[in-house]
């Protein structure tokens, strides 16, 4: 028998408009990817390098595409059905979690194998220009993206049961994708070639890579490689880590699945205040400013949506940034004292380079989950009308909503500022670098913000918001660097270049003067770049908030 | 509670998104301490009239005015002098209750130390005052209703309009939702009210608007409503036996027009029937039954119910005949000043 829930869950998705466009928009990237990279030279290249050349860019698109796509429909899934009240039914049916859970990944591979089959007219263009192996390179990519498929939407559907609210479930799930598919690599990056526990962790940690799989596949080699061999089975390694990784979430899923989900007394709303003194005094040792504690009433010459938005956030409230600049500090310090004491054998421009990848992987993390529901939040809880009935203006408001993502992200950025500021102490030369790296981050931190900013404010609802900012920020923070990783074959210096300069993690790393980013310039065109991008966005933000808010 | 001085005047209002009218024509006044009771079937074009008083939509012609605010002019005071409560609650995560309120207070800039103050006395009157500590998402649809209408207490507005304020209430919250509405009543404030629960609007409104279409079909209270509902009343005798009750239809029937319906009873011994006779002819009437040896226990005029008069005027409208609307509405003296 059919489960029905694959039907519901493949046809329903399939009646969107939106997934006509999206079908549309993949056929002719595709399309487009070969294209470009389709040899107009009339001699044959024998060695087949040109074709391998293609093959690479058509691999890394699509495992892009499957990475920035495909998240946001399982994480929605079960959490939307809890909402809806859709799921008690579901689970009240004869049908049993094992099935709906069945069901609803089916129902996602099914739209996951659509966009695979959409990819094999270009994926026959590529094998069309021979040099390819079908068996190894074909059927490997694409056993390898099946593989990947698999891992996101169990841990899509996995994360969508702890969460309440689907804008919260696209968050969690695009934060885990961007933490297995590139931070892992990040730990190989700086410790390969050496001998140490450390680096086998290293290096099996960057095998949970879907990229650092793919590159071994297609022949680049490793990230960031500095002219090191490595004899790891990559694949094989990833092979394992997926599947028992996808195992686990998928049996973790059906438990989570069952009355426990529903079965929760509402909040008492316990307050610190009313509670004993000895509970009260550890509650402020743990957290510093008790999140639990009454708060004061909203004061004079402070913006009260600011205030609120700071308050109506989990992740916003003080002892979460707290903790948050903290960790910063101490990773940004701890990191110089390790290169000052010579514990580890890393040069200034490596310690500056991870701290400015931490930087922006936190920021790309944090940023769109801050920003992208500002508006699409209002709107779709009711609270847009609300705010319109207040007597502040719609720039007060609009104010107010951009300080509550400004000030976490300032102070983000100035808790690593002590590192930097031992940098400088260690090579005073550096302190120009310096000061540069500090403009790149702001730049990357104010653009960051108004583009969430902008998308979410075209949606009304806000996990389609978080979902397409977090695919705008990735797509510019990390398309690039796909070309990037094609630097010198299949492309050139220049080519790399124009690709970079937009991309503000680039632009930091060829400031630190981070091996790989070194030779290219990319100041002070990537600050034109993010500063008349940025001023696009608030004006496209401003527009359609005055549009929102103007009567009927 | 009410002063002779309008609070809310609404003039030939007129909405229309392209060739759809949404509301036609509107024309309605209300005076402080007053409580209209605005229903109609779903899209008649109720909300529509609650957005543009809110300045939440434009008006396509006419003008409405609060107090002596223009609804589109003076969009700015509007806010400070009405409450809106919109049909959807418009909850914040991880709130409690009177940091919620406590940020509204601050959104209509009234200082810390008084809306401190202010927040106490709405929660107060509102009987909120034991969630203050609750988170908002997590309380019931009818705690949340009483705090949103505490949110449109905040500012004190004179004029609070509350869209479906008993929609999904249990009777016991229905119930204190109806004693707090008719308390801001008492207090001076002038309620418009939506509602599809008819029988809480009776209990509730002084006046009662009917929309259908976009058009106002009738306006007035209760018992003038009922009135347009048929122009001949409903009476009932109550007779002290079924003995003489064959007796008594006789002298009625030959006492009211000759169409008109008498539906004789013996199982209650009462015989009701419906005329226009004024009440000085329904005297002579009950003069004749007691000559007549009926003794007569009760006589008297049975009050045409809110859902009859719904019905009556919800009835879907032949487009061919406007006509029929706009007599029903002349017929009940137009546009009824309350």
């Amino acid at each position: 028998m059919v489960n029905p829930l694959v039907q519901r869950e493949l046809i329903g998705a399939l009646r969107q408009k939106r997934m006509l466009f999206l079908q549309c928009g993949l056929a002719a990237g595709f399309a487009l990817l070969v294209i470009i990279r389709w040899p107009t030279d009339p001699r044959m290249a024998l060695s087949g390098t040109r074709s391998q050349e293609v093959f690479r860019l058509f691999g890394y698109g699509l495992l892009s595409v499957l990475l920035l796509l495909l998240p946001v429909f399982p994480a929605t899934s079960i959490v939307r059905e809890r909402n809806s009240g859709t799921l008690a039914l579901l689970l009240n049916t004869p049908l049993g979690s094992l099935r709906i859970v069945l069901g609803k990944l089916l129902g996602v591979l099914g739209l996951a194998g659509l966009m695979l089959v959409l990819s094999l007219p270009a994926a026959s263009a590529c094998y069309a220009l021979g040099g390819i192996s079908l068996r190894e390179n074909l059927l490997g990519l694409y056993s390898l993206l099946v593989l990947v498929v698999l891992q996101l939407s169990a841990l899509g559907l996995l994360v969508s049961t702890y969460t309440t609210t689907t804008d919260a479930a696209v968050r969690w799930t695009y934060g885990f994708v961007l933490l297995s598919s590139v931070l892992t690599l990040g730990p190989y990056q700086f410790l390969q070639g050496t001998e140490s526990y450390l680096a086998e962790v290293g290096d099996w940690l960057r095998c949970a890579s879907p990229f650092a799989s793919l590159m071994s596949l297609t022949g680049t080699g490793d990230v960031g490689a500095v002219g090191l061999v490595s004899t790891t089975d990559v694949s094989g390694r990833f092979a394992c880590i997926s599947l028992v990784l996808t195992a686990i979430y998928f049996l973790w899923t059906v438990s989570r699945l069952n009355h426990t989900i529903f079965d929760q007394a509402r909040d008492a709303g316990v307050i610190s205040n009313d509670q004993d003194f000895g509970t009260q005094l550890i509650r402020r040792l743990v957290f510093l400013v008790d999140p639990q504690r009454r708060s004061w009433a909203i004061g004079p010459f402070v913006n009260p949506v600011m205030v609120k938005e700071f308050r109506c956030r989990r992740f916003g409230r003080l002892h979460w940034l707290l903790r948050l600049i903290a960790i910063c500090a101490v990773l940004s310090l701890g990191l110089t004292y390790a290169t000052v004491t010579g514990t580890v054998d890393w040069g200034v421009d490596t310690i500056g380079g991870i701290m400015v990848l931490m930087q922006v992987a936190l920021l790309v993390l944090i940023t769109p989950s801050l920003a992208s529901g500002l508006i699409s939040t209002e709107r779709e809880s009711g609270g847009w009308p609300l705010l319109q009935m207040t007597s502040m203006s719609v720039s007060r408001i609009l104010w107010g909503k951009l300080l509550s993502v400004l000030l976490p992200l300032l102070l983000v950025l100035c808790a690593t500022l002590p590192g930097y500021l031992v940098m400088v102490y260690i090579e005073p030369g550096l302190k120009l670098q310096v000061q540069r790296v500090v403009i790149c981050l702001l730049a990357t931190a104010g653009f960051a913000m108004l583009l969430s900013a902008a998308i979410g404010s075209l949606f009304r609802r806000t996990a389609p918001a978080t979902a397409a900012s977090y695919a705008a920020l990735l797509a510019i923070c990390g398309a690039p660097l796909l070309v990037w990783l094609g630097r010198d074959a299949p492309f050139g210096h220049d080519t790399v270049e124009k690709a970079l300069l937009i991309n503000p993690v680039a632009a930091a790393l060829s400031v630190i003067r981070l091996s790989g980013f070194r030779d290219y310039q990319l100041i002070p065109g990537n600050w034109w770049f993010l500063g008349i991008g940025s001023a696009t966005c608030l004006l496209v933000l401003v527009v359609q908030t005055r549009r929102i808010s103007r009567p009927q | 509670m009410s002063s002779d001085k309008p609070v809310v005047v609404i003039e030939h209002l007129t909405k229309r998104y392209g060739n759809f009218t949404a509301l036609e024509d509107l024309s309605l006044t209300l005076k402080a301490g007053q409580i209209l009771g605005l229903i109609g079937p779903n899209g008649a074009g109720k909300t529509t009239a609650i957005k543009i008083l809110v300045g939440l939509a434009r008006p396509t012609s006419g003008t409405a005015r609060i107090g002596d605010a223009d609804c589109v002019a003076d969009a700015r005071r509007i806010k400070h002098l009405v409450g809106y409560m919109p049909d959807r609650f418009g909850s914040y995560d991880n709130m409690r209750v009177r940091e919620y309120l406590d940020f509204f207070g601050a959104a209509f800039g009234i200082s810390r130390q008084k809306r401190i103050a202010r927040i106490d006395e709405v929660m107060e009157t509102t009987g909120t005052t034991y969630m203050r500590d609750r988170f908002v998402e997590s309380l019931s649809h009818g705690m949340q209703q009483r705090v949103g209408v505490a949110r449109t207490l905040l500012h004190d507005p004179q004029v609070l309009i509350l869209d479906e304020p008993a929609n999904g209430l249990d009777p016991q919250a229905r119930i204190e939702m109806r004693d707090l509405l008719i308390r801001l009543a008492k207090l001076g404030k002038t309620l418009i009210v939506t509602s599809h629960i008819l029988s809480e609007l009776s209990r509730i409104c002084d006046h009662i608007a009917i929309l259908t279409h976009g058009k106002l079909r009738a306006f007035g209270t209760i018992e003038e409503i009922g009135r347009m509902v048929t122009q001949r009343r409903m009476i009932e005798a109550q007779l002290n036996s079924a003995e003489k009750i064959a007796a008594a239809s006789e002298i009625i029937r030959r006492a009211i027009e000759t169409d008109a319906e008498v539906i004789p009873s013996p199982e209650e011994s009462s015989i009701r029937f419906r005329t226009a006779l004024s009440e000085g002819q329904l005297g002579d009437l009950l003069t004749d039954l007691v000559r007549g040896g009926i003794r007569v226990t009760q006589f008297r005029e049975l009050q045409t119910d809110l859902e009859e008069a719904f019905l009556s005027f919800a009835r879907p409208v032949e487009p061919s005949n406007p006509v029929q609307s706009a007599s029903t509405v002349a017929a009940a003296g137009g546009v009824a000043h309350g």
